[in-house]
C-alpha cells in the first residue's frame, strides 16, 4: 500500500494539470507505459534530429542564467541518461533490469545527485536546472526513473551482488539444467528434477519472506513456475478425491442425525399459558352485544 | 372489521373456560379484599408448544418514570445548584470512560482473534500444504474440523453453562433493553465477560459470525456497570455515581453504551449515535445525544489509538473500527449505475427474507426440541465442525488459481493444486477471518473471482450463516451478512464487467452494494444502517445510492419477511413496544385492556396484608395503587402508586408505625438506591409474627401523582403514553377517581396485527 502511494506521488509531479492530479490512480496506472515511451523517444531524438535540437542550443547559450558549469552538468545527465535507458529496454523482457543496469542507474544518481546538491551560491545549478520552470524536466525524468527502480526492488537484490541473489542464481541454474537435460520426457522430468526444483522453491519462498527479492528474481523464479507447473505440468494431480468427500460427507451427515434424533427423542418444550385477570363487566356487556348483533 | 370478529372470539374464549377450578391466580388471595370482585378463576388446555404468539412472564419493564415522592423532593431540595453542575459532570465522565472502556474491549478482542486466528491458520495451512505433497489430505479436513470444534466448543460450553443470555449477538436484547424492557441478566459483568470470551472463540473458531453485533452489546454492559459506580458481581462500591442507580439514568447510559459498542465495531461515531435514536428514540433528548455522540468518539478513538500502538505506530490514527471497508479508489458513482444498484437493493430483499424465514424455523425448531445445555453445545461444536468441512470441499474442488498482486498480499494464501506461486480463490474468502474476506471481496481487483467460484460461495455461505445465527454461541449477523452480501455483488459486478460494456469498471463497488442489500435486508435497519456504512466506507459519495439500495431492500424484504431481530425478540415473547399501537385497535378501550381487579393497598397497611400480597408466587406484581375511602365492594380512590421494590426495601429496613421511637434515622432515597438494581426477594425477608400485626405509613414513599386515565380511553392513547413516557403502570379509573385497573406493558404488547387482523398474543410462563 504504501509503495502505491509513494508511486501516485510521483504521478502526481508527473502530471502538473489538476484534472491527472484528481485521479491520481489513473496516471500511476498510466505511468509505466508513458514512461517506456519516453524512454524510448528520448535518446532517439537527440540523436535523430539533431538541427532542433542545434538551434534549441543556440538558444539556450544566449540564455543568461545558464552557466557553463550547469550545461556541462545538464550534458553528462543527459548522456548518463541515454546509457541507462539504452540498458533498461532491451532488459525489459525477461526483466534483467536489476541485472544489467544497475551500474548505468548509479552513475545516472552520482550525476543527479551532484546537480540537487549543487546549491552553493544563488546563482546555482539545483534551481536553475531543476526548479526553474514548470515542466522540471530532468527532476520529473529522474523521478520517474527512481520510481521504476523502486517498485521493481532493484536496490534489495543486487546491492552488488549479495551472498544470497548469488546462491539463488546458482540453485535456478541447476534447476533449469536438469529441466534442460529431461526435455523431452515430462513424466520423467518432474520426477528427477522434483529434488532441485523443490529446493529452489523453498530458497525462493525464503527469500520471499525476508524481502530480499529484486523483480529479476521474482520474474525468473515465475518464469521457472511457469515452466515446472504449465509446460511440464507437475503439479500435484488432485488424487485423493475419494476419501476426501468420505470424510466430508460423513462430517456433513453428523448434523443431520444429529437434528433428527433431537427431534425424535428429545421432549419438546411447553409453555404454559396463564390466563390474566380482566374486567368481568366488559366480557359481559359485550355478551350483550353480541346477543343484539 | 377483523377487529370485531376478534373481540368477539376473544370474549367468547373468555366464556369457554370451565369455571371454578382454582389455579392460575393473579391476585386471588386472602389479602386481595378490597378491589377484589366476583369472578371465576378460570383454566384452558394450558401447555402449548412455543410459538412466535407469545408473552412471557419473566420480562418485566424498567421504571423509567421518575418516582416524585415526599423523599425525592425532599433529597431535591437539598441539593444546591453547584450540585446539579456536579451531576452534569459526572455524566460527561461517565460518558467518556464508556467509550474508553468500550474501545478498550474492542481493541483487545481485535487483537486476540487476529492473534490466535493467525496461529490457527497457519498451523492448518502448513499441514493442508504438507498433506498436497505427501497425501492424506482427509486427514488436514479432520485436522481442521477439530481445531474449530474445539474453540467453538469452549466458547458455546461457556455461553451455556454461565451465562446462556450471551448468546447470539445481543442486538435483539439490548433493542429490548432501549425499548424498556428489563431482560434479565443481560447487563451484568458476567454476562460480559462471557461475551467477550464467547465471541473470540466463536470467530477464531471460523464460524460465519462477526464480533460486530456483540461489541455493541459489550458497550451496552459497559455503561450499565460504569454508570452504577459498583459492580454487585465483584461486590464492590467505588461509592461513586450514586445519583444514577436507577432505571432513567442507566438507560440513558446504556443507549450510550450501545452507541460506543457500534461505534467501535464500524468506525461509525455518527451511525452509533444514530442505531441508538432509531432503537431507542421514544426517550430522547438534545443534551443526551451530545453525550451519546461524545461516549462514541472517545470510542473509536480509544480503539484507534490502542490498535497504532499494537501495529507499531503509536499515534497514526488510520483504523477506527473493529471492521473497516477500505478506500475505494475508483472514486464515484455513474448515474446510470444507479437503478442497477436499486435492483441489487431488491435482491438483497428478497434473500434477506429468504435468510430470516429460514432461520425462523430453525430457531423455533430449536427452542422447542434443543433447549438442554448439553444439546446446544453439540449443536454448536457440530456447525463448526461442518463448516470447516463445506469450505474445504470447496476449496478442494475449484479450480480458480489467481496470482497474488503487487499491492494485495494474501495473508494465509493456500496453493492446493494451483500452479506454483499462485493461490487457491476461494481460499481467500473461506481460509480467512470474515472481516479480512469482506475487505478483499471489496478490494481485490477486477478479475481476482471467477463467478462460478462467487457463485458457489455465496450459496453454501447463505445456509452456513442462516445455521450459524442463533447457536448458543455469542456472535454477530453484520459481518456474514456483509459477506454473503459482497460476494453475490460482486458476482454482478462481474457480470457486468464481462458483458463488453467497458462502463462497469469496477466490481468491488458492486460488492459493497450488495453488502449493503443484504445486510438491509437481514437486519432491516434503515437511517442508522445508511451512516454506518458510509463512514466505514470513508466515502459520503456513496451515501445515495447505499441509501436507495436499504431502502429498497428493507421495502422488498418486509413484504416476504420480518427483520431477524425482530423475529429473535417474537421468537423470545418480550413485550416489545412498536412505534405505535397496531391500527385497527381504535375500538379497543382501556377498559378492555386493562387487567381488573387491581390489588390495591390503604396509605397506612398492615405489614401481614403487604408481605402477603408481595410472597403471592402466582401473582408477581409490581406496582400497587394506594387508594382511601374504600369499602368492601367499591373500589377505593386513588392517592398514590407504590413498587414492590420499594416496598421490599421498606420491609427490610422494617419502617413501620409502631417502630417509629426506635428507629435511629429517616429512611432516605438513598437506601432505595444502595438496594438498587438487585432487590431481595421477599423470601428473604423475614417478619415475625409480631411485626405482621403492625402498620406501615406508605404516603412518604408513594408516587403521589401516577399518570391514570379514564376507562374510554382508546389502546392508540394509552400506547402512545406508554412509548413516549416509558411508563410502567397507567392506573385506570372512573369518573370518580376510583380505581378499576392498571393497563402495564404486557396488556399493550399482546395486542398486534396478524395476517387476519388484530390478534390477541396470550402470557405464558417460560
Amino acid at each position: 500500500m504504501r509503495k502505491k502511494e509513494r508511486r501516485n506521488k510521483g504521478g502526481i509531479k508527473l502530471s502538473i494539470t489538476p484534472l491527472a492530479a484528481q485521479s491520481s490512480a489513473m496516471v500511476s496506472l498510466h505511468l509505466v507505459p508513458r514512461l517506456i515511451a519516453l524512454l524510448l523517444l528520448l535518446p532517439g531524438r537527440i540523436r535523430s534530429s539533431s538541427p532542433v535540437f542545434n538551434s534549441l542550443l543556440s538558444d539556450l547559450q544566449g540564455d543568461p542564467e545558464l552557466e557553463e558549469r550547469c550545461r556541462d552538468l545538464l550534458r553528462d545527465f543527459g548522456r548518463r541518461y541515454e546509457s541507462y535507458v539504452k540498458c533498461a529496454v532491451p532488459s525489459a523482457r525477461p526483466v534483467r533490469i536489476c541485472e544489467n543496469c544497475h551500474i548505468q542507474f548509479e552513475m545516472l544518481r552520482v550525476v543527479y545527485n551532484n546537480i540537487s546538491s549543487d546549491q552553493a551560491d544563488p546563482e546555482n545549478c539545483r534551481d536553475s536546472l531543476l526548479r526553474a520552470d514548470r515542466l522540471m524536466l530532468v527532476y520529473m525524468l529522474f523521478q520517474n526513473l527512481e520510481d521504476v527502480w523502486d517498485v521493481a526492488h532493484c536496490s534489495r537484490g543486487y546491492h552488488g551482488l549479495s551472498n544470497i541473489t548469488l546462491r539463488y542464481m546458482a540453485k535456478l541454474n541447476q534447476s533449469l539444467s536438469c529441466f534442460e537435460s529431461q526435455k523431452n520426457n515430462h513424466s520423467e522430468l518432474c520426477r528427477v528434477c522434483r529434488a532441485d526444483y523443490k529446493d529452489l522453491n523453498e530458497f525462493y519462498s525464503i527469500m520471499e519472506k525476508n524481502q530480499t527479492l529484486c523483480i529479476d528474481i521474482e520474474d525468473s523464479m515465475n518464469a521457472t513456475r511457469r515452466l515446472w507447473s504449465k509446460d511440464f505440468n507437475c503439479s500435484f494431480p488432485r488424487e485423493e478425491t475419494v476419501p476426501v468427500i468420505a470424510v466430508s460427507s460423513f462430517m456433513l451427515f453428523l448434523p443431520i442425525i444429529f437434528y433428527l434424533s433431537s427431534f425424535l427423542h428429545s421432549e419438546q418444550k411447553k409453555r404454559r399459558l396463564i390466563h390474566p385477570k380482566r374486567a368481568k363487566s366488559n366480557n359481559s356487556l359485550m355478551n350483550i352485544q353480541d346477543k343484539h348483533s | 372489521m377483523a377487529n370485531i370478529t376478534k373481540r368477539v372470539s376473544w370474549s367468547s374464549l373468555c366464556e369457554d373456560r370451565a369455571p371454578g377450578e382454582g389455579t392460575a391466580l393473579l391476585d386471588d388471595t386472602p389479602g386481595a379484599r378490597r378491589c377484589r370482585r366476583q369472578e371465576e378463576t378460570l383454566k384452558q388446555p394450558n401447555e402449548i408448544p412455543h410459538n412466535e404468539k407469545l408473552l412471557s412472564l419473566k420480562y418485566e419493564s424498567l421504571d423509567y418514570d421518575n418516582i416524585e415522592n415526599q423523599l425525592f423532593l425532599e433529597e431535591e431540595g437539598q441539593m444546591s445548584p453547584m450540585g446539579f453542575k456536579c451531576v452534569e459532570i459526572s455524566r460527561w465522565v461517565i460518558c467518556g470512560l464508556i467509550g474508553f472502556l468500550t474501545g478498550l474491549i474492542a481493541c483487545f478482542i481485535d487483537i486476540v482473534v487476529e492473534i490466535v486466528a493467525a496461529y490457527k491458520y497457519k498451523i492448518v495451512k502448513r499441514y493442508i500444504d504438507q498433506f498436497v505433497v505427501e497425501g492424506g489430505l482427509c486427514a488436514s479436513v479432520i485436522l481442521w474440523a477439530i481445531l474449530n470444534s474445539a474453540f467453538v466448543m469452549a466458547g458455546s460450553l461457556v455461553v451455556a453453562i454461565f451465562e446462556p443470555i450471551a448468546a447470539g449477538s445481543g442486538i435483539p436484547q439490548i433493542k429490548c433493553y432501549l425499548n424498556g424492557v428489563k431482560i434479565p441478566r443481560v447487563v451484568r459483568l458476567k454476562t460480559l465477560v462471557v461475551k467477550v470470551f464467547g465471541v473470540i472463540c466463536s470467530v477464531v473458531g471460523g464460524l460465519a459470525v462477526g464480533k460486530e453485533g456483540p461489541m455493541i452489546h459489550s458497550g451496552a454492559v459497559v455503561a450499565a456497570g460504569v454508570s452504577q459506580g459498583r459492580s454487585t458481581s465483584l461486590k464492590k462500591d467505588l461509592k461513586i455515581f450514586e445519583y444514577f442507580r436507577r432505571d432513567t439514568e442507566k438507560r440513558d447510559f446504556v443507549s450510550a453504551g450501545a452507541a460506543a459498542g457500534v461505534s467501535a465495531a464500524f468506525g461509525a461515531p455518527v451511525g452509533g449515535v444514530l442505531f441508538s435514536l432509531e432503537e431507542g428514540a421514544s426517550f430522547w433528548n438534545q443534551m443526551l445525544t451530545w453525550r451519546i455522540f461524545f461516549a462514541s468518539m472517545i470510542s473509536t478513538f480509544t480503539l484507534n489509538f490502542f490498535r497504532s500502538i499494537y501495529n507499531g505506530n503509536p499515534g497514526e490514527l488510520a483504523n477506527p473500527g473493529l471492521i473497516n471497508f477500505g478506500q475505494f479508489e475508483s472514486g464515484a458513482y455513474k448515474l446510470y449505475e444507479i437503478p442497477i444498484f436499486i435492483c441489487m437493493g431488491a435482491v438483497g430483499g428478497v434473500l434477506g427474507a429468504g435468510f430470516n424465514a429460514l432461520n425462523y424455523w430453525l430457531t423455533i425448531f430449536r427452542i422447542r426440541y434443543i433447549h438442554r445445555s448439553y444439546l446446544q453445545v453439540i449443536e454448536a461444536i457440530l456447525a463448526a465442525a461442518a463448516t470447516a468441512t463445506v469450505s474445504y470441499i470447496l476449496m478442494y474442488c475449484s479450480d480458480d488459481c489467481q496470482t497474488p498482486g503487487e499491492h494485495q498480499a494474501v495473508e494465509y494464501p493456500l496453493q492446493l493444486f494451483c500452479p506454483d506461486g499462485q493461490h487457491n480463490s476461494i481460499a481467500t474468502v473461506f481460509f480467512n477471518t470474515p472481516e479480512r474476506s469482506v475487505r478483499n471481496l471489496f478490494h481485490n481487483f477486477p478479475g481476482s473471482y471467477n463467478s462460478l467460484t462467487l457463485f458457489l460461495f455465496t450459496f453454501t455461505y447463505f445456509f452456513l450463516a442462516c445455521w450459524t445465527y442463533g447457536l448458543t454461541v455469542s456472535a454477530g449477523v453484520f459481518i456474514p451478512s456483509l459477506l454473503l452480501g459482497a460476494a453475490w455483488g460482486r458476482l454482478i459486478g462481474n457480470l457486468l464487467t464481462n458483458s463488453g460494456v467497458s462502463i462497469f469498471a469496477d466490481p468491488g463497488k458492486y460488492a459493497l452494494m450488495g453488502a449493503a442489500a443484504q445486510l438491509g435486508g437481514i437486519v432491516r435497519m434503515t437511517l442508522s444502517l445508511t451512516v454506518i456504512m458510509v463512514e466505514a466506507t470513508g466515502n459520503v459519495t456513496y451515501g445515495l445510492p447505499i441509501m436507495l439500495v436499504l431502502m429498497t431492500s428493507k421495502i422488498v424484504g418486509d413484504y416476504f419477511a420480518e427483520g431477524l431481530y425482530d423475529i429473535h425478540i417474537k421468537l423470545q415473547s418480550v413485550p416489545f413496544l412498536g412505534w405505535e399501537a397496531p391500527a385497527t385497535s381504535h375500538s379497543f378501550t382501556a377498559r378492555e385492556v386493562m387487567s381488573s381487579p387491581v390489588m390495591c393497598f390503604n396509605r397506612t397497611e398492615k405489614v401481614g396484608t403487604i408481605v402477603d400480597v408481595l410472597s403471592n408466587t402466582s401473582a408477581k406484581h409490581n406496582g400497587f395503587p394506594i387508594v382511601s375511602d374504600f369499602t368492601t365492594n367499591e373500589p377505593g380512590r386513588i392517592c398514590g402508586l407504590i413498587l414492590r421494590s420499594q416496598l421490599i426495601v421498606l420491609l427490610k429496613h422494617k419502617v413501620f408505625v409502631e417502630r417509629a421511637q426506635l428507629k435511629q434515622r429517616k429512611l432516605l432515597l438513598k437506601d432505595f438506591r444502595d438496594a438498587y438494581p438487585r432487590f431481595p426477594p421477599i423470601q428473604s425477608i423475614h417478619v415475625s409474627q409480631d411485626e405482621r400485626e403492625c402498620t406501615m405509613d406508605l404516603t412518604e414513599f408513594m408516587n403521589p401523582t401516577p399518570y391514570t386515565v379514564p376507562q374510554e380511553t382508546s389502546l392508540p392513547r394509552v400506547f402512545k403514553l406508554f412509548r413516549a413516557l416509558g411508563l410502567r403502570h397507567l392506573v385506570v379509573v372512573d369518573n370518580e377517581n376510583r380505581v378499576v385497573g392498571l393497563v402495564t406493558r404486557k396488556d399493550l404488547a399482546r395486542y398486534h396485527l396478524g395476517k387476519h387482523g388484530l390478534e390477541e398474543l396470550q402470557l405464558a410462563q417460560t
